[in-house]
This record gives C-alpha cells, structure tokens and sequence, in this order.
C-alpha cells in the first residue's frame, strides 16, 4: 500500500512537473502571439511570486539601488525580485547552458532573467537559450523606438551585431568615455587622437593604461584604435560584419594598422620603463590608478561615471571627461534577457516591464548613475525632463560632443578573434604574423 | 579458552579502529581522491558536459609543456614559494631564538606576534595594496616629506615580477606560524643540552648548528612543508599583487578556466594537474630526503 502511494505520488509529481512546463511554453507561445493580456500576465506573475535575476553585483550604486528601490516596486506588483549579484556575467550564462544541457526546459531552470550584451548574449542565442521576443511587446515598450526606419533604433535593434529580435530588453545605453585628471595635466593637453595620445606619452612616459583584455572594458578601447587605424579610412563600418562574412585574411588586413599601433605604444604605457607594462585586470583596479594620479587618463564605459565618481569620491578632484578618440567613442546598450528556461517567465516579463519603466529609469539614473536605456524622443515632454533632472550631468564635455563622435560596437563574432589576437601578439609578444595569428584565431573558435 | 577471546577483543578493536577512521576516510576518497581523478581525467581529454571526449588524449599537456611560457610560469611560481618559504623559515627561527629568552613585555609580545596567523590571507594583501603600492601610504610619505616629487615615483614593489608584495605578503603571514612551530618544539626540548654544551667550552654558533639545530629540525621540516605546499597553489597574492603576463601557474589556470571558450577549461584542468604533480615531486623528494638523513643520524 506504502509502495503504490508512494510511486502514485511520484508519478503525480513528475505529471505536475511536465503540465507546469507544458503550461509554461502554451504561457510563451500566447504572450508571444499577443494572445494573453497583460493583466493574465499580472496574475500568472503573482502566482510565480518570485523573479530571480542574476546581474554583475561589482558596483555598489547599482545594488544599492535595487535593493532599495526596485525591490519594493517590485513587491507593491505582487513578485518578490531576488538579485543575485555575480562576479561575472559569463556565470549566468553558464548555469543557463548547464541547466540546458541537463534537460531543463522553460519552468524548470533556476535564472529568470540576465544583464547581458555582446558576447554573452550571442552565445545564448547561439545555444538557442532565449525565451523569445518579449521585449516589444511590454507596455511599457513604447518608451523604447523599434522602428527599423529610424537609424536611432539601430542600438535595440542590434547588439554588438547581432539581431536581438526583440528578446531582449533595452536596460542602459553607455559610451566609451576618457576622463583627464586636471589637477595633474590641463584639459586642453588631453588628446584627441591615437597619434596625439602617442606624442603625450612620448614627453610623460607611463601615464596611461587600459584595462586589459579579454575584460571587455580593455576589448572597447583596442576597439577603438582598430576602428582609428583602418587601412581603408572608413572606422567601424566594416567591423559590423560577422567573421564568416568578411573572413580572416581580410580581418587580419583591417586591423594590422592597429595592432601595431598597440604595440608600439605599449613601451609608453605604466610601468613599462621598469620592464613590463601593466595592464589593469579592471575598471576598478583602472579607477585605483587614476585615482592615485598613477595614470593621467583613464579610458572606460561610463557617460556618468565621472559626475558619479566625484560625487562620492572613487575619481580625483578635477577630473573631466574629454573627446577621445574623435570619431570613434564606441557607444553600445546593454539588456536584461529572459532565457529559454527561465523558472517565473511572467514575473521576468514584469520585472522587465518595470525596468523599462520612466520612474525606474529616472530613480536608475540618479542613484546609479547609469544612464537610460529608453529613447527619450519616445517619451511624453513631462517624462523626458524627469529623465534630464535625474541625469548627475556631463563634466568638460557636452552631449552634442559626444553625439557627433559616436561609433558602433564590434560585431560579436569579431570580438572574440580581436581579443585572442591581442593576447597572442601584444601580451605574448608573438613572432607570428597578425594574418597567421588572426586565422588561428579564427580555426580555434570554430 | 583465553587465546579465542584474545583474538575477539583483537578484532573489535581493529573494527573500532575502522569506524573511527570511516568518516575522514570517506571525505579524504570521495572529496578529495574523486576531485583528483575527475581533474586527470579531464585534463586528459574527458569532457563529454562540453561536448568534448577524446580519452586519452596528451595533446593538452604537450600544447602546455611545449610552450615556453609556462616553464616561465613555473619559474615565476617556484621562485615566489621557495624563496618566501626560506624567508619565513630564517625570520621565524630567529624569532622562536628570541622568544625562548627572558625580555621585559615579553607576555604582550607572545600574543602581538601571533597576530598575522589570525588575519586572513587577502587582509594581507589588501594591507600590501594600502601600504606599498604607488598610490599607498609609503609613497604618500616619501612624497609629502619631498623625497620624491610625486607618489608615483616610489620604487615599484607591488605588480613587479620580482614579486616583493607577493613575497612580503608571505612571509608577514608564514614567519610567526614558522616561529610558533619551532617554539613549542624548543619550550619542549628544554635549555639542558645546550647549557651543557656550553659548560663543555662550545661557542654559541656551535651550539645552534650541532646542538639546537638537529632537535628542532622536524618542527622545520613540517613548518617548511605546510607553507611550501600553500606557496605553490596558491592564487590571490599573485593575481593581485604579481607582475602580470606571464602569470604563475594557478594564476595561468584561472585565466584557461575564465575564458568564454569552454574548450580552455581542458587546458586549464591540465595546468592544475602540472601544479599538482611539481608541488608533489618536490614534496615527496623533501621528506624522502629528509629521512634519509633521520635513518642517517640513527632517529626513526
């Protein structure tokens, strides 16, 4: 008798299990199909109850924030946000894929939902690990421009180079920005380019740096030096392509200009005079130097990060941002993604709904610094000035300076092979040529 | 029949014995020794959860051995623990010396000194960090007393790879669990023998080398064996405070294991396996010696 219940309530629960996560795809399919109001949305969410959402836990201002503002939004809506706050992105990611791997479907996961962009987000599309295209279809999508006619929308439309196709929601807009350290050098001796950045150098050996790669604070500026250094003269146009479109050997030409660039300029750079140079491991140990006047510039995402930084004193007195390098101060966005095997679905799209809200936005900005990732020519004139009041505000630089030097991120698939190049050639000091490097490069992540 | 219950009580301890030992052995087996062959496996190929299965495979090995960076690597990683394990063991014999003597505050000073081994190992570095780095109090002083123009011009100790905040963070750790060792060995020993050997007309180097030095030796070799083995693996001191590219061998690991491309963690599994099996052979070697030495001056 013991034996039969107990295998009747172990065949109940595995039916229980199975309906669940039957019940959860019929959920995505209709939401998908604009089939399901958001009120059933709601409702299905309350049940869940809980959204567990995995995100980078390195800054303070962004965990202080959620955890004093979006929490209790969150909770007023019936689900209980639990950040889990990780040391890197590629974590979440990996669980995904784990989960994935081991049968999991939607319903059945542990990760609710990610902040992602670039390569992170091109591997879980590669895996086939996305809930689908929610992101248009929130109310609160309006707030956010989809319309491929508008080159604006291009950021939501694509990250890194890769369609988003809507299955991810646009969380924050940042640029790659230069910060000068005026109390050490005048504002108007700051460079402006590559060639000037070299020259300054040259006169104040090992007052620069960058964050090294494979972080992908240190990929952005040799990014950015590859766009500069284009034998062709046309920047980041043809590094949106992916590596199957424009192959090897002609990756390899477009970036040898830049990588030699690199090279040489690495005997300039921290310590390099007593043998090695140093490259930061990230932006925090970067923020270090700058802040002990080791470094006279310091180069990273971050359109608020001086206002915010002078606010609460991780940048010295007197830092500024400038224009650097002109033409190509890489902007990107970045995005929260429900994966295909997200335990709450309907929570995640509510939290999601509430993280593209104006309020959240605007409380975001102000707190964190971070600045918004809906499009403010969508949003009504009332709304629009509640998002400027939030901004901490540019230092040195205007907004019209930073719009007419915006270029593009890299096309992820690119990413990967520019990283492994930098490490072989720059770091390893490699004898080979950039087009051997760049095509084993190429072989290995096949 | 007294021989019978003899070999009863004999075997009920012998099962005593065994039960006593089953839970460290299970975790010893199961934890430890299951890690260990699930490592070798895997640095020889097996990991079919990446979609990677070519047991026995070599090749990552040899792609390791064969680049000319990790024997730099394993240069960088053995000089830091050999060298930091020798400072320590000097600093805490002289320390262990002194604290043998009579001095006046010498009860606060038996607890000052221990203070470090209750501090943990990143404290330390942070320590380092605030107190040695370019921007740290060191240079802040040099500058504001006019030594150097500017903080940044103080001799660079941290993110060198000769590796002085590595080496320091080290010792300032490892010196008072060295001088802790060799003191309890010496409060055992007693003063006698080398009282004696005074009286006989020995001078006091004499006494340290044939007369101290032999008794405490086994309280050095198992202090010097601790920290030497930690040296090796471990990871936080040199990724904080190292110089960079080329990275010690745990360090090496960290970066195979971080990479967005899964394949690496191969490599990086093997890099460990390398660390396990250096660490292993010099270990084994040093007490191999070292018994020979024992059986040598007729001590079993």
């Amino acid at each position: 008798m013991k034996k039969t219940l107990l295998s009747l309530s172990v065949i109940g629960s595995l039916m229980a299990g199975a309906a669940f996560a039957q019940d959860a795809e019929a959920f995505r399919d209709g939401f998908i199909a604009g089939n399901i109001t958001w009120e059933d949305v709601q409702s299905r969410a309350k049940e869940e109850g809980q959204v567990n959402l995995y995100y980078w836990g390195g800054s303070d201002k962004i965990n202080v924030w959620m955890d004093s503002i979006a929490v209790p939004a969150l909770a007023a809506e019936g689900v209980t946000l639990n950040p889990v706050r990780i040391t890197g992105t590629k974590d979440a990611v990996d669980l995904v894929l784990a989960e994935k791997g081991s049968g999991k479907g939607l319903g059945e996961g542990s990760v609710d939902a990610i902040w992602v962009n670039g390569e992170n987000f091109a591997t879980l599309k590669r895996q086939d690990a996305l809930m689908g295209a929610f992101a248009d279809k929130l109310p609160n999508s309006g707030n956010i421009e989809w319309n491929p006619d508008d080159p604006r929308a291009l950021l939501n439309l694509r990250d890194f180079g890769v369609e988003t196709n809507a299955s991810e929601m646009p969380w924050s807009g940042q640029q790659y920005v230069c910060a000068v350290n005026t109390g050490r050098v005048a504002a108007d001796v700051a460079p402006s380019t590559f060639d000037g950045l070299m020259t300054y150098l040259a006169a104040n050996p090992g007052k620069f740096t960058y964050v090294k790669p494979p972080h992908y604070i240190g990929n952005t500026f040799v990014q950015a030096a590859l766009y500069a250094h284009n034998p062709d003269g046309n920047g980041a146009v043809p590094f949106q392509g992916s590596i199957d479109e424009l192959g090897a050997a002609e990756l390899a030409r477009l970036i040898t200009p830049g990588m030699e660039y690199l090279k040489a300029l690495e005997p300039h750079l921290l310590g390099a005079a007593g043998g090695n140079a140093r490259y930061p491991e990230d932006p925090k140990a970067l923020d270090g130097l700058f802040l002990n006047g080791e470094i006279d510039f310091s180069c990273q995402f971050g359109l608020y990060g001086v206002a915010t930084g002078l606010r609460d004193g991780t940048y010295p007195e007197g830092a500024e941002q400038f224009v650097f390098p002109e033409g190509n101060m890489i902007k990107n966005k970045n995005y929260l993604v429900i994966p295909g095997n997200a335990p709450n679905p309907a929570a995640a799209m509510v939290m999601a709904n509430y993280m593209a809200s104006v309020d959240s936005q605007a409380t975001k900005l102000e707190i964190a610094g971070m600045p918004p990732g809906i499009d403010p020519w969508k949003l009504s004139d009332a709304d629009a000035a509640k998002l400027d009041a939030a901004s901490p505000g540019l230092i040195g630089v205007t907004q019209a300076d930073l719009d007419a030097n915006t270029a593009p991120d890299t096309n992820a698939t690119l990413v990967d092979v520019i990283e492994a190049t930098w490490l072989e050639y720059i770091e390893r000091n490699s004898s080979d040529s950039i087009e051997a490097i760049v095509e084993n490069a190429v072989a290995n992540l096949k | 029949m007294p021989e019978t219950k003899e070999l009863a009580r004999h075997r009920r301890e012998r099962v005593w014995m065994w039960i006593q030992l089953l839970p460290v052995m299970t975790v010893l087996i199961v934890l430890f020794g299951g890690a260990l062959v699930l490592g070798v496996a895997q640095s020889l190929g097996f990991a079919p959860w990446f979609g990677v299965n070519t047991f026995p495979d070599f090749s990552y090995f040899a792609a390791l051995w064969g680049d000319v960076f990790f024997w730099k690597s394993l240069g960088l990683t053995l000089y830091y623990a050999i060298f930091a394990t020798l400072l320590s063991l000097v600093l805490g014999i002289l320390l262990a010396l002194a604290m043998v003597r009579t001095f006046p505050s010498k009860s606060l000073y038996k607890y000052l000194y221990k203070l470090p081994l209750m501090i943990p190992y990143t404290v330390g570095i942070a320590l380092a960090v605030i107190m040695l780095g370019n921007g740290g109090m060191l240079s802040r002083l040099m500058a504001f007393a006019g030594f150097i123009d500017d903080p940044s011009q103080f001799p660079q100790i941290l993110k060198t790879h000769m590796g002085w905040g590595v080496i320091a963070v080290y010792v300032w750790k490892q010196t008072p669990f060295v001088a802790l060792t060799i003191y309890a060995v010496l409060l055992g020993m007693g003063r006698e023998t080398e009282e004696a050997a005074a009286i006989l007309g020995a001078n006091k180097r004499q006494i340290f080398f044939q007369v101290t030095l032999p008794q405490i030796l086994p309280g050095i070799i198992s202090s010097t064996l601790i920290i030497f083995a930690f040296n090796i693996g471990a990871f936080e001191a040199p990724f904080i405070l190292g110089g960079g590219f080329p990275d010690t061998l745990p360090v090496v690991a960290w970066r195979y294991f971080n990479d967005a491309d899964y394949t690496l963690q191969l490599q990086g599994m093997a890099t460990v396996v390398s660390i396990a099996l250096v660490a292993g052979v010099i270990l084994y070697s040093y007490l191999a010696f070292y018994r020979r030495y024992e059986r040598r001056i007729g001590r079993n």
